[in-house]
């Protein structure tokens, strides 16, 4: 176990992405769900949450597709294998900063 | 109003923690009301109708009780598998708008299997206290409908406080006109129940739920 100094990822540890995350990671793999969703959710701004959707992309952390469906736009929002990594990470990471011993 | 924390600095840990909790406790909630606007509609529409269909049985259709008590069995199963069945399209065109995979099809399953469940209790347990008899058939709604009030009461615990209130709704609007309203109980009941639906239906619109 280290025992360096706790880091915690920056791209997640934001009040914004980290709840975006959270949300994404609370489904299954390969679940999605719908930009509209995540917006109501956290109560965001469409400006905010595309700027931080965006952020997480580049990351590689999530996976944002576009379809049209019954003639109307839709956009859906996953969480990669590597953003599921990074966030059983980041978790890891905040236990240690939380002084807990990290589970598994 | 909607949040602006593009430029917000890093929580604390704590913070962190708590923020996880939240968002996982409150997206699991928000999977399971997709649709409950509509469907809260729904059933505000098809209990006052069977309510309605109730008066008339006490009043202008009092022979056709008397001969034939159990024709409140197929009238509220009726409207019961119509209610099932429109929740359940609702529910699943609601659900595949906001999430797809197996996360969402749980959440759908769970909610559908709840709802059967308070269903069939409204019909199974008037059924084994002996009330699908000539004798008992006046008294099923009245047991019935308590059991649907506390299915909404334990949904809306459970996922969205708005939903219980509604059941609370539900259920006083069936028996405090039966005890205050005399003949004209079921008509004003039929009312209150669309009322009561139609402003839970109404706040959770304006709340942004589904």
């Amino acid at each position: 176990m280290s025992t360096g100094p706790v880091v915690l990822d920056e791209t997640i540890h934001q009040p914004a992405r980290l709840r975006i995350m959270t949300l994404l990671i609370s489904q299954p793999e390969g679940g999605r769900l719908a930009y509209g969703f995540i917006q109501r959710e956290l109560d965001l701004t469409g400006g905010n949450l595309t700027t931080h959707l965006r952020r997480l992309e580049r990351a590689g952390f999530l996976a944002i597709t576009k379809e049209f469906r019954e003639r109307r736009p839709r956009t859906w929002v996953e969480a990669t294998p590597a953003g599921r990594g990074a966030f059983a990470d980041y978790l890891e990471n905040l236990e240690r900063a939380l002084g807990r011993a990290p589970r598994g | 109003m909607a949040r602006s924390d593009a430029e917000a600095g890093a929580p604390t840990p704590e913070e962190s923690w708590r923020a996880i909790h939240e968002t996982m406790e409150r997206a699991r909630g928000s999977l399971h009301v997709a649709g409950a606007a509509p469907i809260l509609l729904l059933w505000g529409m098809i209990a006052p109708l069977g309510y309605l269909c109730e008066h008339l049985l006490a009043t202008a259709w009092a022979d056709l009780a008397a001969e034939s008590p159990w024709v409140r069995a197929p009238l509220w199963g009726l409207l019961a598998g119509a209610g099932m069945a429109g929740s359940a399209a609702i529910g699943s065109r609601s659900g595949r708008a906001v999430a797809r995979g197996a996360g969402g099809r749980a959440a759908g399953i769970r909610v559908f299997l709840f709802w059967l469940s308070v269903a069939s209790a409204a019909f199974l347990v008037p059924a084994a206290a002996g009330l699908w008899t000539e004798d008992g058939a006046s008294a099923v709604p009245r047991v019935a409908i308590g059991i649907v009030a506390l299915g909404y009461v334990l949904f809306g615990i459970v996922n969205a406080p708005v939903i219980a209130v509604v059941g609370a709704g539900i259920a006083a609007a069936f028996y405090i006109p039966s005890y205050v309203a005399g003949d004209h109980a079921l008509v004003i009941s039929a009312v209150a129940t669309f009322a009561v639906s139609l402003l839970g239906a109404g706040w959770m619109r304006l709340r942004g739920a589904w």
